[in-house]
């Protein structure tokens, strides 16, 4: 019965998943709190990352640009004509869908490290419009959302309604990346991921079901963007749309597991504690934190480029093939 | 008009150093078939290794050159030996995300052993200005070019009329044929890489009198240098050559015409126009 539950389906996962929302209530002050809404919040945006990227095996190291829509669309909009957040989530939504229409549109046909490179350009220039339109964006300055709290404002005291917030916003893009996995779409990403000429010849589309991905990875990442800006409250061009954000996407989906829903989740679990306490104690030596991050990921790719997760899968059935040797489990 | 060709002319000088940290990317491409992001986070060493031997030795970087391209070269060895050759045939996302982590490792190295400050180096020819006519130019400049330009051409001629030259156009054109063909393809590998990271070492230390050097100097130049290497055809070495001066060129005007902030805008821009329309290069065959 446990050993069912461990190895044929997610239910252990999702009950991590589930669970998790116990730990920032335990935690004993705002500090340890905002680390919590940060680990969910990130690993969020890493499984929306992997939603296209992951399955499909093609790295969009420009995917902070949508981010950066969600965070500037909504608080442009609250700022300037009073518009809440929770639908400036929307607005953003259809935005980034719009500009990961056009930018899927002139770059998912590229080859693999072209596509990747048209990212990195995408995202750049973004950058550059958000800082030069000064009238608009502040530029360089940031943007400020004021601090008036209110459900309709997305905005509270404290940290544990951020915490539900950004859980809810987790398990939704979970629920999505899960029900993906097991559709026809998402066995034709994987299949594209695996091998684009093969995957073509037996019939998938490859351009509808890479852009459908891509989308849908865009609109999930704008809306991480933002509840990203109404809990930081201040945004700014590079701290959001900059690549250390995108690469931020990769270190959590690849060191959990690239191309599995859970994985990007286990690994912001994991990572976004680490990076955040590492931060806080040795913010005295500036680089270290970075360094040490850095370090991991080579580390990871090096060895483990699978991931943590299934390690932990292998670990598991190896603990069961132990105690059951007739388990013909197929794993999770 | 005067003005119009002395930003031409600056155009063209910043676009020797372009060319030259990029033919380095278009070799180590081509041979090794890397994309390496942490390219110019090897330009960033260089400068700071000029910034220091300036510093404590009183070298000026010309003086510093050999050591510092030596020192360029064993780094180059050392990366390659330690992370690169580990995962030559691993998948392209790997060997890219690898090199992404390289340089956010090396970035933050930079700022942990050195800091966020600007490091100039101020020494006589900084300022030096010559005349040619009515243009006038900065003599470091004039240098850095003639120096880039000589680097690349050395590296095309090197290409094309050694043994070992041949062998990594060879293993660029068909890997596996080279290999049957009794080429050394790991060594050869290493070589090519060695060559890449000392002559984007080299074009640091030629802009170490003009620019300062700072923990993320190299981020900058390894998006330039891949823009270059895709517009003039990825694993060509003369296109990386052209595509330096033209980037220079382009960025000059857009500098000049609408202002600093548009400069990477309007290269980027060049670059997506050009993947999407021709996407082997400006100069590729299909």
């Amino acid at each position: 019965m446990i050993k069912k539950l461990l190895l044929k389906n997610n239910s252990v996962l999702w009950i991590i998943a589930i669970g998790s929302i116990i730990v920032p209530f335990l935690l004993p002050n705002r500090y340890f709190q905002d680390i919590a809404v940060m680990t969910f919040l990130w690993a969020g945006l890493a499984v929306s990352w992997n939603l296209y990227s992951g399955y499909c095996n093609r790295l969009s190291i420009g995917h902070a640009a949508f981010l950066g829509i969600g965070a500037y669309t909504s608080t442009l909009l609250y700022l300037n004509f009073g518009i809440s957040p929770w639908i400036g989530m929307l607005a953003g939504g259809v935005i980034s869908a719009v500009a990961a229409l056009i930018i899927g549109g002139t770059t998912l046909r590229l080859k693999g490290t072209f596509f990747v490179l048209s990212t990195i350009a995408f995202a750049k220039i973004l950058e550059v419009m958000t800082v030069t339109s000064k009238d608009i964006t502040q530029g360089s300055l940031g943007l400020m959302v004021p601090f008036q709290p209110s459900f309709l404002n997305m905005i509270w005291h404290g940290k544990i309604p951020y915490a539900i917030l950004t859980w809810l916003y987790m398990l939704i893009v979970l629920l999505i990346s899960v029900r993906l996995e097991k559709s026809k779409l998402g066995y034709s990403l994987i299949a594209l991921g695996e091998n684009q000429q093969a995957a073509e010849n037996l019939g998938v589309n490859s351009t509808r079901t890479m852009m459908i991905a891509f989308v849908m990875s865009a609109v999930l990442t704008s809306f991480g963007g933002t509840i990203f800006a109404q809990y930081v409250m201040f945004i700014e061009p590079t701290s959001v749309m900059g690549m250390s954000n995108s690469i931020n996407f990769i270190l959590l989906a690849i060191a959990g597991g690239l191309g599995t829903a859970f994985g990007p989740m286990i690994g912001s679990f994991i990572l976004t504690p680490i990076s955040n306490l590492l931060r806080g104690y040795l913010a005295g030596i500036s680089g270290l934190h970075g360094f040490i991050l850095g370090m991991v990921l080579i580390v990871i790719l090096l060895y483990r480029p699978d991931g943590i997760l299934p390690q932990l899968r292998v670990l598991a059935r190896r603990i069961f093939a132990k105690t059951d040797k007739s388990s013909k489990s197929k794993g999770v | 008009m005067e003005q119009i060709l002395q930003v031409l002319i600056s155009g063209i000088l910043s676009g020797g150093i372009y060319a030259l940290a990029s033919v380095g990317l278009a070799l180590i491409f081509g041979v090794v078939g890397l994309v390496n992001f942490a390219h110019g986070e090897y330009l960033m060493l260089a400068m700071y290794f000029a910034y220091w031997l300036y510093n404590m030795a009183g070298m000026d970087p010309y003086q510093s050159l050999l050591i510092n391209l030596a020192i360029m070269a064993v780094v180059g060895y050392i990366t390659f030996k330690v992370i690169m050759e580990r995962v030559l045939d691993s998948d392209h996302s790997i060997q890219m995300l690898l090199t992404l982590a390289l340089s956010m490792v090396l970035q933050n190295l930079a700022l942990m052993l050195w800091k966020a400050d600007y490091r100039n180096i101020r020494i006589d020819i900084t300022n030096d200005t010559m005349n040619l006519g009515f243009l006038t130019l900065n003599t470091p400049r004039v240098l850095a070019f003639i120096i880039a330009i000589g680097a690349s051409v050395l590296l095309y001629l090197y290409l094309q009329k050694t043994f070992t030259g041949a062998a990594m156009r060879a293993i660029s054109q068909n890997g596996k044929a080279a290999q049957l063909m009794g080429i050394n393809i790991k060594k050869t590998y290493g070589l090519a890489f060695v060559i890449g990271t000392t002559l984007v070492g080299l074009a640091g230390l030629l802009l170490s009198p003009i620019y300062p050097a700072y923990p993320t100097v190299g981020a900058s130049f390894s998006t330039l240098a891949f823009i270059v290497v895709v517009l003039g055809g990825l694993s060509s070495v003369p296109g990386a050559i052209v595509g330096g001066l033209l980037i220079g060129v382009i960025e000059s005007f857009a500098g000049y015409f609408a202002g600093a902030a548009y400069q990477q805008a309007a290269y980027f821009l060049l670059f997506i126009l050009v993947l999407i329309f021709k996407p082997n290069g400006l100069f590729g065959r299909s």
